[in-house]
């Protein structure tokens, strides 16, 4: 039986984001279909409405004409509609079998047998009796399939599913999910891997912020070309005035390492690069190769060799966030609510983030706070927050106030150096326009900037030179005037 | 028909109602558990909670009580509200009450004024003696203070245990578990003649104080604030986070210890094996009812320094075993931490549209 999967004018707009934008897709059985999209282009959120975690502001699903209401994940189970998370659901200490029956209300032995015709018939053999804990990464995501499977589904979504596979379970995967497209199974693949898309798809759906960009047949595609549907073209609305850069190093790296002891993070190895004054170094990647430990890293967070990090002829690299910036150094992290600022905190209390020392915070041990109040109010104009009240909750600030308020609380120091970590992630246009126009007047000044990015259109409005993160390794520093988005794309995606 | 909705941001009004509603549910739940067993709800509460209280002699046994727990839940409250899981102020009263038990008694017989500054100290720093270890195996071998610090309490009352019947026990004490009685000078002044209040209540009135102002006033108490919100944040503004668990735990611990030696120089005036009723675990309860304000602690201490006096006078009036005392504790954890739920969802009443 055909089944037909229809996402009608779908809406979805967080505080300061639109997620989706209107988005309109119809899905047919038989093909395997690609999601394409960098972090932050609205897959996600599409997807986690499609399974049903998230209601959508406006719009509708219908499978084979059916108007679908998917209040939760339950719902979506009810509907045939199965989802294979990035991560694994599972109990570790539970049976593999168990953890295929725990939600469902058939019988035992009708589901064993269930269980391993399925696996008969897809030649996976798994091991049903033993705890889910000694199963590779790639065998856990069989057990999530199954536990799809059992049900029957008529749809089933893959959520980035390699990103945790060996290349030998990778191609595996894909034997099996074109089996499974031969039976009549709607597949809906979610990446931002080009080449699995190439590999493995019918057609493909690029989408970027929020709006569907391109719906084409893999046939008509090649990579280059979804590359360049994914990154998007430069708008190059802002302009940066392109002068020849000191040659006068501020800051090197001199093979930077980090083996972190947690298993979710990535290592950095061997990471070269200086940075002259007045230059911005662009950092891309797609997110999760490395670039938050860089981050850390660079911001004193994490404490690497003393040697490994020169700034301004000083050797900093064991000296902690605190103590660089006493080196003018200054950092704004990716994270906003989480890291860079305390919402639950007064606008004047995130100001006294930045001790700088002649800033005059704290004297002996004491707060000083018409110091921090009246170096708060500065802070506001100077840098268009919009609200006059510094004894705001933080939390009440839209996410480009806030990100003006860090960026200027980093700024008002007149720092050499500022590392940024996805500045105007899930800002608006004005907002990211104006961060944009700060971080161009730092360079004026003659500082320089780090700046890591997944929003490849950034990196090259923003940079002099751009280097590609993939996998905790930088790629050689190029020029920005000779980097294309292809070959970023390309890059970020581990080819060469 | 009620709903459940979730709140934009937690309620300041209801962060410091809650314990007044958790209070409430205490007594509800309590005259339920008197009804069950036989006795007359009201009567049972007003024995539980009024009796004790109604005279001059109970007042003072309240503030007796409420002193120590007041005194530990504002050490634990720095580090509570910095995000460190000191469980073990129960031991660090104990190892306090030690170290100023055994300095009391190496000035046995002798008088000055100097004395009970000496002994005073000593029990702060034994108390901050035992919180650094904890602090330390936290800070440079990531070990769990939770663990440590609780299984640490029963280290110092077994050596408590060993050193009142053995090398410390009074020599004329007919074998009892007991040291000698300390000498006037190395005693807590009482402040009335026949009542049992002593001078004590002034450290936890200076502890107090001095919280506040280092709360609210200091770096100090801006970075625990940080810290306490966020360890992310903490660590990217460049706070130095090891130094700051060592000087929580060591405040921590200077409490509870000043707590044990305000029992062992106060009403005992000797070590015994029995130097505290679980004041160091009861302080935990007391430092979340005070919502880990200094001013909220003083009320909570007040409150459940009723429960140990009231569960004296219901054991004596109505046969009721004294652990009610404890029963009555843990219901008032337990509905606080229920009522919690208010703080980040609301009930909302919706008319029945269909």
């Amino acid at each position: 039986m055909n089944t037909n999967l229809k996402i009608s004018n779908v809406t979805k707009i967080y505080p300061g984001c639109v997620a989706n934008d209107n988005v309109s897709l119809e899905f047919n059985s038989g093909k395997i279909y690609a999601l394409l999209g960098e972090n932050g282009a609205g897959k996600s959120t599409l997807v986690k409405i499609l399974s049903g975690v998230i209601i959508p502001d406006e719009g509708k699903i219908y499978l084979n004409e059916n108007d679908l209401k998917l209040n939760s994940p339950l719902d979506a189970k009810k509907n045939d509609i199965g989802m294979v998370f990035q991560h694994f659901n599972l109990f570790e200490t539970l049976s593999v079998f168990e953890n295929l029956i725990i939600d469902s209300d058939e019988e035992r032995e009708s589901l064993r047998e269930k269980i391993d015709s399925i696996m008969r018939k897809y030649n996976f053999s798994i091991d049903l009796d033993i705890p889910v804990l000694s199963l590779s990464a790639g065998q856990k995501q069989k057990v999530e399939i199954i536990r799809c499977l059992i049900r029957n589904p008529k749809v089933l979504i893959m959520d980035e599913p390699t990103s945790v596979l060996t290349e030998q379970e990778t191609s595996e995967l894909f034997l099996s999910l074109k089996k499974f497209s031969e039976e009549g199974i709607l597949i809906i693949y979610i990446t931002h891997k080009l080449k699995e898309v190439m590999e493995l798809c019918d057609e493909v759906a690029v989408m970027r912020r929020g709006k569907l960009v391109s719906v084409s047949e893999i046939k008509n595609e090649n990579i280059e070309s979804l590359a360049n549907k994914m990154v998007g073209q430069n708008l190059k609305t802002i302009k940066k005035k392109k002068e020849k850069t000191s040659s006068d190093q501020l800051i090197n790296i001199i093979n930077l390492n980090f083996i972190s002891e947690d298993p979710f993070e990535t290592n950095l190895s061997d990471i070269n690069f200086s940075v002259n004054r007045g230059e911005c170094l662009g950092i891309a990647g797609i997110s999760g190769n490395g670039q938050s430990e860089l981050f850390q890293v660079l911001s004193g967070e994490i404490i690497s060799d003393k040697n490994s990090i020169e700034f301004n002829k000083n050797y900093i690299g064991d000296l902690n966030p605190q103590e660089r910036r006493e080196y003018l150094m200054a950092f704004s992290p990716e994270d906003r609510l989480e890291q860079a600022a305390i919402p639950q905190m007064a606008i004047f209390e995130n100001v006294a983030l930045n001790n700088f020392k002649s800033s005059n915070f704290f004297n002996n041990g004491l707060i000083n706070e018409n110091k921090i109040k009246e170096h708060s109010k500065k802070i506001i104009s100077d840098f268009n927050v919009n609200t006059d009240n510094i004894e705001l909750k933080s939390q009440f600030l839209s996410g480009g106030n806030l990100q003006k308020l860090i960026i200027g609380r980093e700024l008002i120091t007149s720092p050499d150096l500022l590392i940024c970590f996805n500045p105007t992630w899930g800002l608006d246009v004005g907002a990211i326009n104006y961060i944009h126009e700060t971080l161009i007047k730092i360079n004026e000044q003659n500082k320089s900037i780090i700046l890591i990015s997944t929003d490849t259109d950034e990196l090259l409005k923003l940079s002099d030179k751009i280097s590609v993160i993939h996998k905790g390794k930088l790629s050689k520093i190029m020029n920005a005037d000779e980097v294309t988005s292809e070959k970023l794309g390309i890059l970020m995606g581990g080819g060469n | 028909m009620i709903k459940i909705v979730k709140r934009d941001q937690p309620s300041r009004a209801i962060f410091f109602l809650t314990p007044i509603l958790a209070i409430f549910l205490t007594l509800v739940a309590g005259g339920l558990i008197f009804y069950i067993l036989g006795f007359k709800p009201f009567e049972a509460l007003k024995f539980f909670f009024i009796v004790p209280i109604a005279d001059k002699y109970g007042f003072s046994e309240l503030l007796l009580k409420a002193t120590p727990l007041c005194l530990i839940a504002i050490g634990l409250s720095f580090c509570f509200k910095s995000n460190n899981w000191n469980i073990g102020a129960e031991g660090q009263l104990t190892f306090g009450a030690i170290v100023s038990g055994g300095v009391a008694l190496l000035f046995y017989e002798q008088e000055g004024f100097y004395i009970l500054p000496i002994v005073i100290l000593a029990g702060a720093i034994g108390g901050m003696l035992y919180a650094s270890i904890p602090a330390i195996l936290k800070t440079y071998f990531n070990t769990n203070e939770i663990l440590v610090s609780l299984m640490l309490v029963y280290v110092s009352k077994l050596i408590l245990d060993y050193l009142v019947v053995g090398p410390w026990s009074n020599p004329e004490g007919f074998n009892f578990p007991e040291t000698r009685q300390f000498s006037d000078s190395a005693r807590l002044p009482l402040l009335f003649e026949g009542l049992r209040i002593h001078a004590g209540i002034f450290l936890a009135l200076a502890a107090v104080v001095i919280s506040w102002f280092v709360f609210y006033k200091t770096y100090l108490g801006f970075q625990m604030k940080v810290s306490g919100f966020s360890l992310k944040t903490a660590k990217y503004a460049g706070y130095k986070g090891k130094k700051m668990i060592i000087l929580v735990f060591l405040i921590s611990g200077a409490c509870a210890g000043l707590a044990g030696v305000g029992e062992i120089t106060g009403p005992i005036g000797q070590l015994h094996r029995e130097v505290s009723p679980d004041y160091g675990f009861t302080a935990i309860i007391v430092a979340f009812l005070g919502r880990l304000h200094p001013v909220g602690i003083i009320f909570a201490s007040l409150v459940v320094a009723i429960t140990y006096l009231g569960a004296e006078t219901a054991q004596i009036f109505m046969q009721i075993p004294k652990y009610t005392g404890q029963v009555f504790q843990g219901m008032i954890l337990f509905f606080l931490l229920a009522s919690d739920y208010l703080l980040f969802f609301k009930f909302k009443f919706i008319g029945s549209k269909k």
